[in-house]
């Protein structure tokens, strides 16, 4: 009977610590998703680059290319 | 929408090599690497041209095209321009470009090859505009702070241009037609002058 006990026991502990680890691996991989979007953040980042402006200095440089 | 082009005038370039100074100046260009070059045709001969030579962000560009792992990607300027983070350095665009501009770092002995390097018409790559990062990855991002590349604005006979492909395309064409082409381009009207607009100083004889 007592081994019986030790038995049922040991399992109910298997199980948990089974269940444990599979909610466990369910949050990693829910964390896991985020990570993916530095990438998309990069690909806004290319767009939104400030590039070519006709400052003060550009004309400046075309005035003394005319020479 | 401007377009970003380089274009160097041979009958001013006088081949004094300030323009590949000053990209490695401004971008810290690492060493085995050259942006920029100048190319002398007929070198020592009389009549010897020279043109400073880098990448020419072609509209239809050969290492966008021949890249197997699409990391180039052209600018609403019409910059071409790469990003190393997707890089694998398989170097098919360093056969596909005509003017040599994708280079290799050859700081190896076993031929390890790293990221590809490119002019980048000094306006950085994707990383936040003048980052360190993207200041470490490809250099300095002058078009963000409102000026052109440090070659063209560096060179002191303005024989590169770079700039509006409009603009400095008039100003060419100004040039040439002020200049005339051939034998006129040297001689006494190009050091003083055309006869016309030299003016006789007060109390001259004649």
């Amino acid at each position: 009977m007592n081994q019986n006990k030790a038995r049922l026991s040991r399992r109910n502990f298997l199980l948990a610590v089974g269940a444990g680890g599979a909610a466990g691996a369910a949050a990693i991989v829910a964390k896991g998703v985020p990570t993916a979007q530095p990438g998309a953040g990069a690909a806004n980042s290319k767009k939104s680059s400030q590039g070519y402006q006709e400052s003060a200095h550009v004309r400046n440089y075309y005035r003394t290319a005319k020479v | 929408m401007a377009r970003m082009k380089f274009l160097c005038d041979a009958e001013r370039c006088i081949e004094c090599n300030g323009c590949v100074t000053a990209c490695k100046q401004e971008n810290e260009v690492p060493w085995g690497v050259n942006r920029r070059r100048v190319v002398t045709l007929n070198d020592g001969v009389p009549g010897e041209k020279s043109i400073s030579v880098a990448c020419m962000h072609c509209s239809d560009a050969p290492c966008m095209a021949v890249c197997p792992v699409d990391c180039f990607y052209r600018t609403e300027e019409g910059v071409v321009l790469h990003d190393k983070d997707m890089c694998i350095g398989c170097g098919y665009c360093f056969y596909a470009c005509p003017f040599g501009a994708p280079q290799f770092p050859q700081a190896g002995a076993f031929g390890m090859r790293g990221k590809m390097d490119k002019c980048t018409f000094c306006a950085g790559g994707p990383e936040a505009d003048n980052s360190k990062e993207e200041f470490a990855k490809y250099g300095s991002n002058r078009l963000a702070q409102g000026k052109l590349p440090a070659c063209a604005e560096m060179c002191s006979t303005k024989a590169l241009l770079g700039g509006d492909g409009d603009v400095i395309a008039d100003i060419f064409r100004d040039r040439a037609l002020t200049r005339g082409k051939g034998a006129e381009v040297w001689g006494w009207s190009t050091a003083y002058g055309k006869p016309d607009k030299q003016q006789a100083p007060k109390g001259a004889k004649s």
